[in-house]
């Protein structure tokens, strides 16, 4: 396919998913909602995890803390600049938590990723308790077609982004980076400073979304907004679509969502069971996910050709 | 001098890996680094590269101290260094590998055109332009060896360190090897220090050679000296009864 004619497909199923907000049910809109919320998601992680390889088991705190920033203010501040600056303070705390937890690799930052969203998750839960608050309310969220509208937006711009960084002078660091970092910082990359910046900028779009999800789900509870289940979908998705490459994730959450609904309804009590059968088989043997294969197979024929 | 190397030391714990070495380098030059396993050949390049810092002494490009700066901060002032165990960016193509290495290091290219354009012009010159879409984890280890040269080459050095970039290659693939490394040396008016423990190579390519022996530089000098020197002799020989 051509460049353009990609793009012109693009905007026009934005457009049309815009346009679903103006006439679609509750349900529908519900749907919508929640596969924006992980396409932004996952396409997030893919700016670090993806290209660096710094797999993030922990994403959560970014969800999680936005969401806690945003309450702080809510009510305080008009609500869609209250979800803006969520996104801004969580990026740059991010900027000074990165530092000492991008120091470590491997098998060692994935559990660190991990124990750090359940450290946030703790001092939130300890904060509250101190204030003598178990939960807070959101009253007068908007409606459900604003936030639709709202997360769909943020879907794009992630995915936009994703699609950017892979193909800019930064992401080619970051994927030296995933490759072997010190032949990288070899041939000049500044690798400390790179991981850094894709640090925070894979925790902005997540911090929004989380502010965005509470006005969906009308409470903020610590456990629920830190739950580690967000984190572990992010990864599923993304790996199974793929994460090399904005187009991975969003294969991987339409395809887990098709599944989602095809197995919850018919058989639920398989449906996580047949999840990590799936994303076993991924990570062992089709490490570049759904949208690997394709690449691989375009690549392939491509070769036969010439 | 371009590259001036004086009193280095370097010490792991007990372990003095290399003493007083001085020696410096001049533009266009072709220096060679020779020893057994074990002299301290690498840990010199590591040295230089900001991968490890000196024990005590200084290093110098073009009078700027280098020692203590971080190794992106060395490749952007212009000394490039390739791995003696190659270290390619495997899961990346040939071309990703190479122009990666022209936006970053001391070309720092803003534009991915033209960092495309100068890694294919590199790829041609180190023969490696047929597997410029390949994935480099599929190359063999002569390939792997010019896609280290390559990617130094990209960086757009002074300076470029060989370690053994004809380590394990073929006769014939040795003597691709240097007719490479000289047109390029040529091309991209380089400075270059080479590793080597192919003798025959160093011989031919290089105008003066250094020799280290258990961490020390036993001799210094041009090709013909070095082989007739008997400390050197001694050193790889042993003694004759």
């Amino acid at each position: 396919m051509k460049n353009s004619l990609k793009l012109v497909l693009a905007v026009v199923l934005c457009i049309f998913l815009a346009g679903v907000a103006g006439f679609a049910n509750e349900y529908i809109l519900g749907i919508g909602f929640t596969i924006f919320m992980y396409i932004a998601l996952a396409q997030s992680w893919v700016v670090l995890s993806g290209l660096t390889g710094y797999i993030s088991l922990g994403h959560v705190v970014f969800f999680g803390s936005g969401a806690y920033v945003f309450i702080l203010v809510w009510g305080l501040v008009p609500v869609w600049l209250g979800v803006v600056f969520s996104g801004i303070v969580v990026g740059l705390v991010s900027l000074i938590v990165g530092y000492p937890v991008l120091r470590v690799r491997g098998p060692y930052f994935v559990i660190l990723s991990f124990g750090l969203a359940e450290l946030v998750k703790n001092l939130v839960l300890i904060n509250e308790a101190r204030m003598y608050v178990s939960m807070r309310p959101v009253f007068g969220a908007p409606a459900l077609y604003q936030l639709y509208t709202a997360m769909l937006l943020l879907a794009i711009i992630a995915t936009g982004l994703t699609y950017w960084i892979r193909r800019s002078r930064f992401g080619a660091g970051l994927r030296s980076i995933r490759e072997d970092e010190g032949a990288a910082e070899t041939i000049g990359v500044p690798v400390a400073k790179l991981k850094l910046l894709a640090f925070a900028i894979s925790g902005v779009i997540p911090a929004m979304v989380g502010a965005i999800f509470i006005m969906r789900s009308g409470i903020f509870q610590s456990g629920d907004a830190f739950t580690p289940i967000v984190s572990f979908t992010i990864v599923t998705m993304a790996i199974i679509g793929g994460s090399d490459d904005a187009p991975g994730p969003f294969l991987g959450v339409v395809f887990l969502a098709l599944l989602q609904e095809l197995l919850w309804v018919n058989w639920p009590e398989v449906y996580m069971i047949i999840l990590g059968t799936l994303l076993l088989g991924f990570v062992l043997f089709i490490p570049g996910g759904l949208y690997g294969l394709f690449t691989d197979y375009v690549l392939r024929k491509k070769n036969n050709v010439t | 001098m371009l590259l001036e190397i004086s009193d280095i030391k370097k010490t792991f714990g007990g372990l003095v890996a290399l003493q007083e070495i001085t020696f410096s380098i001049g533009f266009g030059e072709t220096l060679g680094i020779m020893g057994a396993n074990g002299a301290g050949k690498t840990t010199l390049f590591s040295l230089i590269a900001g991968h490890q810092k000196p024990t005590r002494g200084s290093i110098t490009l073009e009078g700027q101290k280098i020692d203590g700066l971080r190794p992106d901060q060395i490749s952007a002032l212009g000394i490039a260094r390739t791995y003696q165990i190659v270290r390619p960016f495997r899961g990346l193509s040939v071309l990703e590998n190479v122009s990666t290495g022209a936006l970053y290091g001391a070309q720092k290219m803003r534009s991915m055109k033209n960092a495309v354009e100068l890694a294919s012009e590199i790829l041609v010159d180190v023969n490696l332009y047929d597997r410029a879409n390949d994935l480099a984890g599929s190359l063999t280890l002569a390939g792997f060896k010019r896609l280290e040269l390559a990617k130094a080459l990209a960086t757009g050095p002074k300076v470029l360190l060989l370690d053994e970039v004809m380590a394990g290659l073929t006769p014939n693939e040795v003597n691709e090897a240097i007719s490479i490394i000289e047109t390029c040396k040529r091309k991209y008016d380089l400075t270059v220090v080479v590793i080597e423990h192919v003798m025959k190579a160093l011989m031919r390519m290089c105008e003066r050679i250094v020799v280290l022996h258990h961490g020390e530089m036993i001799a210094e000098g041009v090709p013909d000296q070095i082989a007739e020197n008997s400390t050197v002799i001694k050193a790889y020989l042993g003694e004759k009864n």
